[in-house]
């Protein structure tokens, strides 16, 4: 079917294309406790609830760790949950990041990008979505508001197909909370889209069972490999679920976006909003005949290794930049992007890491980093950019 | 009546097979307290005894549905519960919180105070056996004064008293609260009826003997439960709305020593400690009786 | 039954945790080293009733309003309960455990409410099938009414012979009717005249020849005559005009004779006789003193009896022996000594021994003797002998005549109308043996579980009990009793019986208070039909059942593995 949604556009932030994306997914139960940047989600939604746009139980819960538990029971009993948070609310929902992915309950979540504390700081970096890397949630990042409001509702379609948690995560600031045209689909286009959730098990009177109980040795690494499965097909649901989405919308995100690099020598490697400054970079640098090119990376779980190998086979030089840092190791997703090749070509992979703590990723930084690893042909793990020494 | 005899509901919603210890007052509890609430009941159980009890991956020793949760999670799990029953049209299913006490008293006091303030329509019950029991008997703020625990052994007793559970969900106002014991199922299950028939928040402290813990021989469990009571150890009532205060069943006042003596995690008590819990025995029961006077 | 769930991979599982099936496959019995066994002991009450009525059943019954029942339950051991609920000694209350809690059961008071609550019902007739056996029942006292009944009951053809015109022996001969209404006396041995039991008033065996002869036209006999022959008391005077015995007085006060004692009465002794009499003399309008060689604390006679006597007026002078009766004109004088007590003689009593020159006299219109009764038995031949079992022995040991049985005060000299019924009962069983066996031994039980062990009170768990009044029956008051032979002890209502029941702690018996269902932790005790099953697949041993058991029904044996 062709794409001629009758939607409306509205200029809203980051932060409302969220509330916009739970709306129009028609949550059943959302649970939140308000931390910057996040709190206009759940503003909007609480409004939402509140004059009826949307009919949903929202639980206003005293912490993040509630928040999730209540998730966590909401949709064991079959209803569709969700939750935003951002840095320190998301590492005190930790325990319960593991229980709802163990627990396979397709809660969706939106995580604001910001720094962890000490010292306080409420402006953007991956540092705490990225260390909730192992819980068993899938990850999302999203570059513009609109790639925000739809991926929610992507995010709904995949979850429970695959039985697995998805935390879509966007910029603090960057993004939340900068406004945008967006364009709002139509409601009944996305109830054709999204069915409503019908779980295969759920706590049901009629039909009782137990739910997490202790497993002995002789089953829990079965649990455990089923959830790698899951996770391995949830690569081609996202796929099938974002060619759906562009069908009925007229609009696709991919699992990553390559730029200018089926001939590119230097690859540079983005995630979220730096993907935009980005992309300015390369447009001046190809003026300028330079063979520059650009990934964007927007699964990160599951990690999709084979689609990035496709678009890196053809450079010569890959440079990551990480808004993040694994202590005693370097850059997140440099990390992953060498795993990615590890066992395929000796290709040089630069880790950068920049803009920490809501600096900014200017386009004169991104340069920076591409002339940086035009100049040298021994990559280093950790390369800082900006930082005074 | 000369005779006292129990009657309680016919159904049987726990099933033989269990993994409860011989003589575990937490099963009896949750057997009457299912019996009351009848197979509308789900079941959300943080950490605790009954983790186990309940049996492992992929069994269960309940009829009804069950929630497993994480330790400081019960009671917020529930509220989540409620609410994806509430709106898919499912107002008649009871929600059972069933938490020991470290699950209440300690680690999932905040998520109860939550829930208790928002006046979730949510049954908790804590079932009380006053110290980290599934760990390996670890003292609890619910561990009463002077009691052996691993973590408080005989040469230096657990010194603090027992935290005033019942008082802080008063302070909650929460419409109903009551303290219960296992020695009396027939007041178990009229307050967990009367519990199921109220809307909102409903909290019992049922007091729930552990033989190994407390060093007691498995048989003994429902008569220190009726000790306790009966020598106001731990007395039975009822707190509606936060304020109003109702004993359930009047206490024959027997010394408290013949509770304590009969324990093994005691067993170090000296005589004048057990003079000195005897008046805090007497002027606790003092205070609860003027909180009964201030209604009346 | 359930069973275990078995993956062979991953696929099979379900995506998360979640319960297949329940942990019926997990047989906790293992864990067991104790368990619990359904061991009904012995209430005190029936183990001291000397027939042996199970009264924790019978209360049981009555504390659910089921009299008609409770009659039935009674009567299975004792065919008298509303003459015994009347003049019975009650023992069952002096042994009850409720004695050490508040106040043992008003057992007496509950037996009289159960079997007037059943006056107008004629007992069920239905019994085993008619057999050929005939056996006859000399005397029809409590002890030869026993035997007849519980004969009849199995079938057997009865007669039962009885020298006074009515049968009944001292029921209706010494025990007066304030005491025991005649419309009750009467009304039991219908009921046993009901199962088919021939009676034959006004026939008195009184040679052996006549035994002889009864002996060859029935397949048994039963003597059950009593202890009519009162003991004198061997002092000079004792036959002058105007002494009698109390049992001839008695005797013809209850055959509404006219008799004529005057004011003045002297009765003497301390027995059951002694005090009937002295009641009855004081209801015909006399001022009767009775005169005891030992002290109250000696008197033979049972304690209520004694407690009324006293409460009526009646006085007694204690430590005096009559020596001698005078008659002066129309005055008796009794000539008596005062004594004290010193060494016990042969019945373990102190003896009573003269105090020199305290001899008194007093003056009386009227002496009744009641020291003492001793059975007749002029029928028995020179060679018989009753020994201490039922059967008439020759001195060699040998059965010299085979199927005489005897029984009750013939057998016993006095006692009590409960020990006579036992009696009776006893027979009844030995007679049935001889008839089926031509032996009296009794068959070996099969049943190695058998009630052997009396409860006491610390067996039981005084915590389900809620102390309840006891219902003592009402007692007309002195001033009224006296003026007429109205029964003196009244009846508790119906809702006193209700309540008096219910403080029955049933000991030993199950009564199906559930207890041990309710507080079972491992939901392994169950009941089926009319008992309780413990399911040895899922107990744990715990104990609770036993521990939480009012009443000491459930002990805790070692599991044999």
């Amino acid at each position: 079917m062709k794409a001629i949604a009758t939607s409306t556009k509205k200029v809203i932030t980051g932060n409302h294309a969220v509330s916009y994306g739970a709306m129009l997914s028609r949550v059943q139960v959302i649970s939140a406790y308000p931390i910057t940047p996040q709190t206009q989600i759940v503003e909007l939604l609480s409004e939402f609830c509140a004059n009826g746009t949307l009919s949903a139980r929202f639980i206003k819960v005293e912490s993040e760790h509630s928040a999730m538990a209540a998730l966590i029971g909401a949709s064991s009993a079959g209803a569709r949950a969700f939750t935003a948070t951002s840095s320190h609310g998301l590492a005190l929902m930790h325990e319960m990041l593991h229980w709802a992915a163990g627990a396979r309950l397709p809660i969706v979540m939106a995580d604001v990008n910001r720094a962890m504390g000490p010292p306080w700081s409420v402006w953007t970096d991956q540092n705490d979505s990225l260390s909730q890397r192992d819980t068993g949630w899938m990850q999302l990042y999203c570059e513009s508001n609109q790639e925000v409001l739809d991926s929610v509702i992507c995010a709904y379609k995949v979850a429970e197909k695959v039985l697995l948690p998805v935390m879509l995560v966007l910029d603090a600031f960057v993004l939340s909370h900068t406004a945008e045209p967006v364009e709002i689909p139509d409601q009944e286009l996305v109830d054709r889209y999204l069915p409503p959730f019908r779980p295969l098990y759920r706590l049901d009177v009629n039909n009782p069972h137990a739910f997490g109980g202790l497993a002995p040795p002789e089953t829990y690494m079965e649990l455990r490999y089923q959830m790698q499965q899951s996770m391995e097909q949830a690569l081609s649901e996202w796929e099938r679920a974002d060619e759906e989405y562009g069908e009925l919308f007229g609009r696709r995100y991919g699992l990553i976006e390559p730029y200018h690099t089926e001939d590119a020598d230097l690859v540079l490697v983005t995630s979220s909003t730096v993907t935009s400054t980005a992309r300015v970079v390369i447009d001046e640098l190809r003026e300028q005949g330079q063979r520059v090119g650009l990934l964007k990376i927007r699964l990160f779980r599951p990690f999709p290794s084979e689609a990035v190998r496709h678009a890196l086979r053809g450079a010569r030089k890959v440079a990551v930049i990480d808004r993040n840092i694994s202590f005693g190791a370097g850059g997140i997703f440099a990390q992953e992007i060498k795993s990615a090749l590890h066992n395929h070509r000796g290709l040089p992979i630069f880790g950068l890491v920049a803009g920490l703590g809501g600096r900014d990723i200017t386009p004169a930084t991104i340069q920076e980093i591409i002339q940086y690893a035009q100049a040298h042909d021994e990559p280093e793990d950790l390369v800082w950019i900006g930082v005074k020494r | 009546m000369s005779h006292v005899n129990f009657t309680v509901p016919e159904v049987e919603l726990m099933g033989s097979g269990h993994l409860g210890c011989q003589g575990c007052g937490a099963t009896l509890g949750m057997r009457y307290v299912l019996k009351a609430l009848g197979p509308k009941t789900i079941v959300v159980l943080p950490a605790c005894c009954w983790t186990i009890i309940a049996g492992p991956f992929p069994y269960s020793s309940l009829k009804v549905p069950l929630l497993h949760t994480a330790f400081e999670t019960a009671a917020v799990a529930a509220s989540g519960v409620r609410a994806a029953l509430d709106v898919q049209g499912d107002t008649e299913t009871t929600v059972l919180a069933w938490a020991g006490d470290g699950g209440t008293f300690d680690i999932g006091l905040q998520s109860l105070s939550g829930a208790a303030e928002r006046n979730e329509n949510i049954l908790y019950v804590c079932y009380d056996n006053e110290a980290y029991m599934n760990t390996g008997i670890q003292r609890s703020s619910a561990t009463p004064y002077l009691a052996w625990t691993t973590t408080t052994p005989k040469l230096s007793p657990k010194g603090e008293p027992k935290k005033d559970m019942m008082g802080i969900m008063a302070a909650h106002r929460i419409p109903y609260a009551a303290t219960a014991s296992i020695a009396y199922p027939d007041d178990l299950v009229r307050k967990i009826e009367k519990a199921k028939s109220i809307r909102g928040m409903k909290f019992i402290h049922l007091l729930s003997p552990c033989p190994p813990g407390w060093k007691i021989s498995s048989e003994l469990s429902v008569k220190l439960a009726r000790l306790a009571v009966q020598t106001k150890v731990f007395p039975l009532y009822e707190i509606e709305e936060g304020t109003h205060y109702t004993i359930s069943v009047m206490p024959d006042g027997i010394p408290a020593r013949e509770y304590f003596t009969q324990q093994g995690r005691f067993s170090h008590l000296r005589e004048e400690d057990t003079e000195r819990i005897q008046k805090i025995v007497d002027t606790e029961w003092e205070r609860l009786l003027d909180k009964c006077r201030d209604h009346m | 039954m359930s069973k275990q769930v078995v993956f062979q991979s991953a696929r099979e599982m379900p995506p998360m945790a979640i319960s297949l099936n329940d942990m019926g496959f997990n047989k906790t019995g293992g864990w067991r080293y104790l368990k619990p066994v359904y061991l009904e002991k012995l209430a005190p009450c029936r183990v001291s009733c000397p027939a042996g009525t199970d009264w924790p059943r019978v209360l049981t019954l009555a504390a659910e309003g089921q009299f008609i029942d409770a009659w039935r339950l009674i009567r299975a051991e004792n065919p008298l309960p509303g003459i015994c609920g009347r003049v019975c000694y009650h023992p069952c209350e002096a042994a009850c455990n409720r004695e050490h809690f508040d106040g043992a059961v008003s057992i007496q008071a509950l037996e009289r409410f159960i079997a007037d609550a059943c006056f107008d019902l004629r007992p069920e007739t239905h019994q085993r099938e008619p057999r050929s056996e005939r056996v006859a029942v000399v005397g029809s006292g409590p002890a030869g009414l026993a035997c007849a009944y519980f004969l009849a009951r199995q079938g057997v053809g009865v007669t039962v012979l009885e020298a006074a015109r009515e049968p009944g022996g001292m029921l209706r001969l010494a025990i007066p009717s304030y005491r025991l209404p005649r419309d009750i006396l009467d009304k039991e041995i219908e009921d046993i005249a009901a199962l088919g039991v021939k009676f034959q008033p006004g026939t008195r065996i009184s040679s052996h020849v006549e035994l002889e002869e009864l002996w060859q036209s029935f397949d048994a006999l039963f003597i059950a005559t009593g202890a009519h022959h009162s003991r004198p008391l061997k002092i000079p005077g004792e036959d002058n005009a105007g002494v009698m015995t109390g049992l001839e007085f008695l005797r013809s006060v209850n055959a509404d004779h006219d008799i004529e004692i005057g004011k003045r009465v002297i009765v003497i002794g301390g027995g059951n006789t002694a005090m009937d009499a002295a009641r009855t003399a004081l209801r015909l309008g006399a001022h009767p003193t009775v005169v005891y060689r030992r002290t109250r604390a000696e008197m033979p006679a049972i304690a209520e009896e004694i407690e009324e006597a006293e409460q009526e007026g009646i006085e007694f002078i204690f430590l005096a022996a009559p020596r001698q009766i005078r008659r002066v004109g129309n005055t008796l004088e009794v000539e008596c000594i005062r004594v004290e007590l010193g060494a016990p003689d042969a019945s373990g009593r102190r003896r009573p021994v003269p105090i020199p020159n305290s001899e008194f006299v007093m003056e009386t219109d009227c002496v009744l003797k009641a020291v003492g009764e001793e059975p007749e038995l002029p029928f028995l031949s020179e060679s018989m002998e009753t020994s201490a079992g039922l059967v008439i022995h020759n001195p060699k040991g040998l059965l010299e005549r085979e199927g005489i049985f005897i029984g009750g005060d013939a057998q016993s000299g006095p006692s009590t109308v409960i020990d006579a019924i036992a009696s009776g009962k006893q027979a009844a069983k030995a007679i049935q043996l001889y008839l089926q066996h031509g032996h009296v031994r009794p068959p070996k039980r099969r049943d190695k579980r058998s009630l052997t062990e009396e409860i006491a009170f610390e067996h039981l768990n005084p915590d389900y009990f809620t102390p309840a009044p006891r219902a003592d029956a009402p007692h007309l008051v002195p001033s009224t009793r006296t003026a007429s032979f109205s029964e003196v002890k009244g009846a508790i209502s119906r809702e006193q019986a209700i309540a008096e029941a219910q403080r029955c702690f049933s000991c030993g018996v199950c009564n199906f208070c559930d207890n041990c269902r309710v507080f079972c932790p491992d939901v392994a005790i169950s009941r089926v039909d009319s008992a309780y099953a413990v399911n040895a697949e899922f107990c744990k041993g715990c104990g609770i059942c036993a521990e939480e058991c009012p009443r000491g029904v459930i002990s805790l044996v070692e599991e044999e593995r």
